[in-house]
C-alpha cells in the first residue's frame, strides 16, 4: 500500500469517526453514558392519585435498570414535570422537557384528554412519546409514528372487553350499556358495538352526561328493555348512581363496572347503596390478577423497597401504581432493541416491534405497524362489597383500527 | 313503543320529575327572593347549596355528630354565612360603586371561594354519599317506582314552599321584604329597616338553599361541583318569571318533569339541553316568564 493510499484510508477513517460522533452528538438527549427521558404526570391537584405512584413505579423500573448497568452503557436520566392532569399545564410541561431539558423521548401522561392536547406538538417536533397510564385513544387512533400508549387499556378495548365478558361469561344476548356522551363514551361504544355484533348480541345503549345527577330516565328505559347484563362504562359518580338506581328499580341481573369507575372500591360501595346493591356486581380489572395477589406481589414488594417512607403512608401505593411498570418496561426494551447507536428513528422502530408479557397487565404489551395501543384485555372480578373472586380467564376486545 | 311502555314512561317521568322539580323549585325560590329584593342574580347560589351539604358532611365525618345536631348546625352555618356575605361584602361593594355588575361579580367571586374552601377540607373531589334520614326502600305509585326518600323530599319541599308563602304574605317581615322589592326608598320612608331586611332575605335564601341541599344530597352524591344544579334552578326561575315566587316553584316542577320526560321519550343525552330549550321557548314566547308580571318601564 503506497503512502497516498494510507493517507486516504486514515482520512476516510477519521471522517467516518467524526461523522459517527457528529450523529451521536446531534441526537438530542443522548450522550455516550446517558439517555435523558422526560417524564410527566399529575403530581399535585385533585387528580394526583392518577399519576403520582404510576410515575413512581416507572421511575423505580428505570432505577432498577440503572443499577443493573443501564442500557448499552447508558444510564437513564429522568427529568420530571407536574402536568396537574390539565391540558394547558401538560402542554407546557412537554414543551419545557423538549425545548429546555432537551430530552430524547417522553414517558408521561396519566389523563387522556390532557395528553391528547400535546399530540400535535409531539408529532410536529418528532419526539417519541410513550404514555404512562392514560388510555389516550384520541392520540392513538389513527396511529402516527411518534405516540404509543394505552398500557392500562384503551377506551376502545375497555368497551369491547366488557361486552365480550357479558356475552361470553353470561351468554347474554340482550346487553344494556351505559356510557358517557363525550369522546370517552364514543370510543368505548365504538368497540362495544363491534364486539356485540361479533357475538350476535343486542346492545341497548344509554349515553349520559358525566354531570348527570338523576339517572332515573336512562335506567327506566334500560329496565324496560329487560336486559340480561348491565354494563356500566361511566366514571365513578354516575356508576354509583346507576348501581343504586338498578337496585331501586328491582334489577337483579349481573352488573359489569368498567375500570374507569373502580379507583376507590370502598367509596363506590358506600355511594352505590351498600353491600345489598353489590350482590351481583363484577368489576373490570386490567392487571394480570387480583390486586395484591401472589402473582403481582413482586410489584408491591419492589415499590416498598424503592419508596419505604412513602409505602408506610396510608393509601399507598395508590391503586393505579402498577400501571407505570409496563410503560417503563416498553421504554427500556425499545432502548435495548434500538442498539448502541441510539437515534429516535431506531427507538421508534423498536417500539413498533414490541411484543412481550409484562407480568403486570391482563394481556400482552403488543404494538404493530398499525397498532399504537398496547393492551387490549381485562380480567373480571366478582365483588360483593367486601371480598373479591376472580372469574377465570381474560377477555379481550377484537376491535382494531382500520 | 307499545302503550304499556308509553304509560310506564309517562307515569315515571311525571313522578320522578316532581321529585327533582321540587328541589329545583326550592333553589329557584332562593334565587328569586334575592333578585326581587336586591336585583342581584346570585351566581353563588349553587355553591351555597353545596357548602351547606359539605358543612353537614364535615360534622359527620370529622366529629361524628348525630344528625339531630348536624342538620340544625348546617342550616345555621349557611344562614349566618349568607348574612355575613351580604353585610360584609355586598353592602361595601354597593357603597363603593353601586353598579349591579359589581354585585354580580362579587357573587361569582363567592362561588369560586366556596368551591376552593371545600376542596381544602380534606373531603376532596371523591364523590361522597350523604346519609339519608329516610330509607330508600322502593314505593310503587301506579306503575312509577319511587323511594320513601323521594316522597320525603317532595313532602318537605312542599312544606318549605308553604312556609315561605305564609311568611311573605302574612307576616310583618314578609311585608317588609315585599315593600323592599317594590320600592326600597319608599320602604325606608315608611320605617322599614332596609339593612336588616336585606340581611334577613339573604339569610332566608341561605336557609332554603341549605334545606334543598340536605334533601337532595343523599340522592345525587356529593362533589364540590354539585352546585351546578343551580343552573337548573336559574332555568326554573326564568321559565316561571324571575320576579315571581310562585313562578319559581312552577318553573322548578316544569323543568324537573320536562327533563325526565325528554330522557324517557327522546334520549338520555337530550336531558342536559332540555332546560335550555325551555328557557329559549319562554324567552321567545313570554319573556317575563310564565307567572312574571308585565315588563316594567323604569325612570332613569
Amino acid at each position: 500500500m503506497g503512502m497516498r493510499s494510507v493517507r486516504a484510508a486514515l482520512l476516510g477513517g477519521v471522517l467516518a469517526m467524526a461523522g459517527g460522533l457528529t450523529a451521536l452528538a446531534q441526537e438530542v438527549g443522548v450522550t455516550p453514558d446517558r439517555v435523558r427521558i422526560g417524564m410527566f404526570a399529575p403530581l399535585s391537584g385533585p387528580s394526583a392519585a392518577y399519576g403520582q405512584d404510576v410515575l413512581n413505579a416507572a421511575r423505580m423500573w428505570f432505577d432498577k435498570i440503572n443499577r443493573e448497568g443501564g442500557i448499552h452503557g447508558r444510564q437513564i436520566e429522568a427529568v420530571v414535570e407536574d402536568d396537574r392532569c390539565n391540558a394547558n399545564d401538560l402542554v407546557a410541561a412537554v414543551k419545557k422537557l423538549v425545548e429546555q431539558s432537551n430530552v430524547f423521548a417522553l414517558n408521561g401522561g396519566s389523563c387522556s384528554a390532557a395528553v391528547v392536547a400535546a399530540s400535535d406538538y409531539v408529532v410536529r417536533n418528532r419526539v417519541p412519546l410513550v404514555m404512562l397510564n392514560a388510555s389516550g385513544d384520541g392520540a392513538l387512533f389513527p396511529p402516527n409514528d411518534y405516540i404509543y400508549g394505552a398500557f392500562s387499556i384503551s377506551q376502545h378495548a375497555a368497551g369491547g372487553s366488557a361486552v365480550e365478558f357479558a356475552a361470553r361469561h353470561f351468554n347474554a344476548r340482550r346487553i344494556a350499556y351505559v356510557n358517557h356522551d363525550d369522546a370517552y363514551g364514543a370510543w368505548n361504544l365504538n368497540a362495544a358495538k363491534f364486539q356485540a355484533e361479533r357475538r350476535g348480541a343486542g346492545l341497548n345503549v344509554q349515553s349520559i352526561s358525566p354531570n348527570i345527577t338523576d339517572v332515573t330516565a336512562p335506567m327506566v328505559r334500560l329496565r324496560a328493555a329487560n336486559p340480561e347484563v348491565l354494563v356500566i362504562m361511566t366514571y365513578a359518580r354516575p356508576a354509583a348512581l346507576i348501581i343504586r338506581k338498578a337496585m331501586e328499580l328491582g334489577y337483579r341481573g349481573p352488573i359489569v363496572v368498567a375500570v374507569n369507575a373502580t379507583a376507590d372500591l370502598r367509596q363506590m360501595v358506600a355511594n352505590g347503596g351498600g353491600p345489598e346493591a353489590f350482590r351481583n356486581v363484577y368489576i373490570q380489572e386490567v392487571l394480570a390478577d387480583l390486586p395484591g395477589s401472589a402473582r403481582l406481589q413482586w410489584v408491591y414488594d419492589m415499590y416498598r423497597q424503592a419508596y419505604p417512607q412513602l409505602a408506610s403512608q396510608e393509601g399507598r401505593p395508590q391503586v393505579y401504581m402498577p400501571y407505570g411498570l409496563p410503560s417503563a418496561m416498553s421504554v427500556t426494551r425499545a432502548l435495548e432493541a434500538a442498539g448502541p447507536e441510539l437515534t429516535r428513528e431506531k427507538f421508534l422502530a423498536a417500539l413498533q416491534g414490541l411484543d412481550f408479557d409484562s407480568g403486570v397487565m391482563a394481556g400482552p404489551i403488543r404494538f404493530g405497524p398499525r397498532n399504537r395501543a398496547a393492551q387490549q384485555a381485562a380480567i373480571y372480578i366478582k365483588y360483593d362489597g367486601a371480598t373479591m373472586e376472580r372469574v377465570p380467564g381474560s377477555f379481550a376486545s377484537d376491535w382494531r383500527f382500520e | 313503543m307499545d302503550s304499556e311502555v308509553l304509560f310506564l314512561f309517562l307515569q315515571q317521568g311525571i313522578a320522578s320529575g316532581i321529585v327533582s322539580g321540587s328541589v329545583y323549585a326550592l333553589l329557584a325560590l332562593a334565587i328569586v327572593m334575592i333578585f326581587k329584593t336586591s336585583e342581584v342574580p346570585n351566581f353563588a347560589q349553587g355553591e351555597v347549596f353545596m357548602v351547606a351539604a359539605y358543612a353537614a358532611l364535615f360534622l359527620i365525618v370529622f366529629y361524628g355528630l348525630p344528625m339531630w345536631v348536624v342538620i340544625p348546625a348546617a342550616l345555621l352555618f349557611t344562614v349566618a354565612g349568607m348574612m355575613l356575605f351580604e353585610a360584609g361584602i355586598l353592602r361595601r361593594v354597593k357603597k363603593a360603586l353601586g353598579e349591579p355588575v359589581n354585585l354580580v361579580i362579587a357573587t361569582l367571586g363567592l362561588s369560586f371561594l366556596l368551591r376552593g374552601l371545600v376542596r381544602q377540607t380534606g373531603l376532596g373531589d371523591t364523590p361522597r354519599s350523604f346519609p339519608s334520614l329516610v330509607s330508600t326502600d322502593p314505593v310503587q305509585i301506579g306503575q312509577a317506582m319511587l323511594t320513601r326518600l323521594d316522597l320525603a323530599i317532595v313532602g318537605t319541599a312542599v312544606a318549605v314552599m308553604a312556609a315561605v308563602f305564609l311568611l311573605f304574605n302574612f307576616t310583618r317581615a314578609g311585608r317588609a321584604m315585599r315593600a323592599l322589592g317594590m320600592n326600597p326608598k319608599a320602604a325606608a320612608l315608611v320605617g322599614i329597616d332596609i339593612r336588616r331586611t336585606h340581611a334577613f332575605v339573604w339569610g332566608l335564601s341561605g336557609l332554603v338553599s341549605a334545606i334543598s341541599a340536605l334533601l337532595i344530597a343523599p340522592k345525587i352524591l356529593m362533589t364540590p361541583e354539585m352546585g351546578h344544579v343551580a343552573i337548573l334552578a336559574f332555568a326554573a326561575a326564568i321559565v316561571g318569571g324571575f320576579n315571581s315566587l310562585p313562578g319559581a316553584v312552577l318553573g322548578g316542577f316544569i323543568i324537573g318533569i320536562a327533563e325526565n320526560l325528554v330522557g324517557l321519550f327522546v334520549s338520555a343525552s337530550a336531558i342536559v339541553v332540555t332546560p335550555f330549550l325551555a328557557i329559549m321557548a319562554v324567552l321567545v314566547l313570554r319573556p317575563q316568564g310564565l307567572l312574571g308580571g308585565r315588563p316594567q318601564m323604569r325612570k332613569v
